[in-house]
């Protein structure tokens, strides 16, 4: 008599995919650390562009341009950060008025 | 950062156009200078200086930015940079002048090779190619505001 060989449906390469799916509060735990580089990333940009403003002030040797381009840079960036935040927002104020 | 790739390659210009801008007007400062080096024991006039400029390729750091960038900016290059200031060889313009203290015995004064004219062309070219890099940088700083505004 043959052995009956059984096949599991699934197969642990599978399995382990669907355990690696993110769960919930390991989505939130990555979007929030993401969040947080990005927000760091955001202020050293701003740094940045103090430093230079004030080696200018003090009169060392960095050009008027390069000022002015991390500064635009620093603005650009936190006006990126600001439609993240306002978009966050919107999505929280979306699920607060949902009706239960 | 990528999004701020073409703002860094237009920053390099302007560096590059800066520096091109501080040797003209080196130049033209020292138009009339008869000392400018002392070469075995004689008074050099002033040599006109010129830029350089290379493009920022071909180098490690550029291959290795390159290789690191995994963003459609790759192969569009990295701006520029001045690689040397070279003295123009031309040779010096003889001037009559017998009261000059640099004078030869025939009352020949050796004066630098500037050209004013020349400088003032250079001198234009700088401050233009500057604004146009400014206005690339603009340009590229609107880009940006505007695809912020994208789904408002």
């Amino acid at each position: 008599m043959k052995p009956i060989t059984i096949t599991p449906a699934v197969s642990p390469n599978m399995l382990k995919t669907v355990q690696t799916a993110a769960t919930p509060a390991e989505a939130q735990k990555s979007f929030s650390s993401f969040l947080k580089s990005s927000i760091e990333k955001v202020n050293q940009a701003q740094m940045e562009s103090d430093k230079l403003t004030e080696k200018l002030a003090l009169g060392q040797n960095v050009d008027l341009h390069q000022v002015m381009i991390a500064s635009q840079k620093a603005s650009v960036s936190l006006q990126l950060t600001l439609e993240i935040r306002n978009k966050a927002v919107e999505a929280y104020q979306e699920m607060m008025r949902m009706q239960v | 950062m990528s999004i701020f790739h073409s703002m860094n390659t237009t920053a390099s210009a302007l560096t590059a156009q800066r520096l091109r801008m501080d040797v003209v007007s080196s130049n033209m400062a020292n138009a009339d200078t008869t000392r400018a080096k002392f070469v075995n024991g004689e008074w050099e006039p002033y040599r006109r200086k010129s830029v350089v400029m290379q493009a920022k390729e071909g180098q490690f750091s550029s291959y290795l930015q390159t290789a690191l960038d995994t963003n459609s900016s790759r192969g569009a290059g990295n701006g520029v940079k001045v690689s040397k200031i070279i003295e123009d060889e031309s040779p010096f313009q003889l001037v009559y002048d017998p009261s000059h203290p640099d004078a030869n015995e025939e009352g020949y004064v050796q004066m630098p090779n500037v050209d004013p004219l020349k400088e003032m062309v250079d001198l234009m070219s700088a401050t233009r190619s500057y604004e146009a890099n400014v206005t690339v940088f603009n340009a590229s700083k609107n880009m940006l505001m505007k695809a912020l505004e994208i789904g408002k």
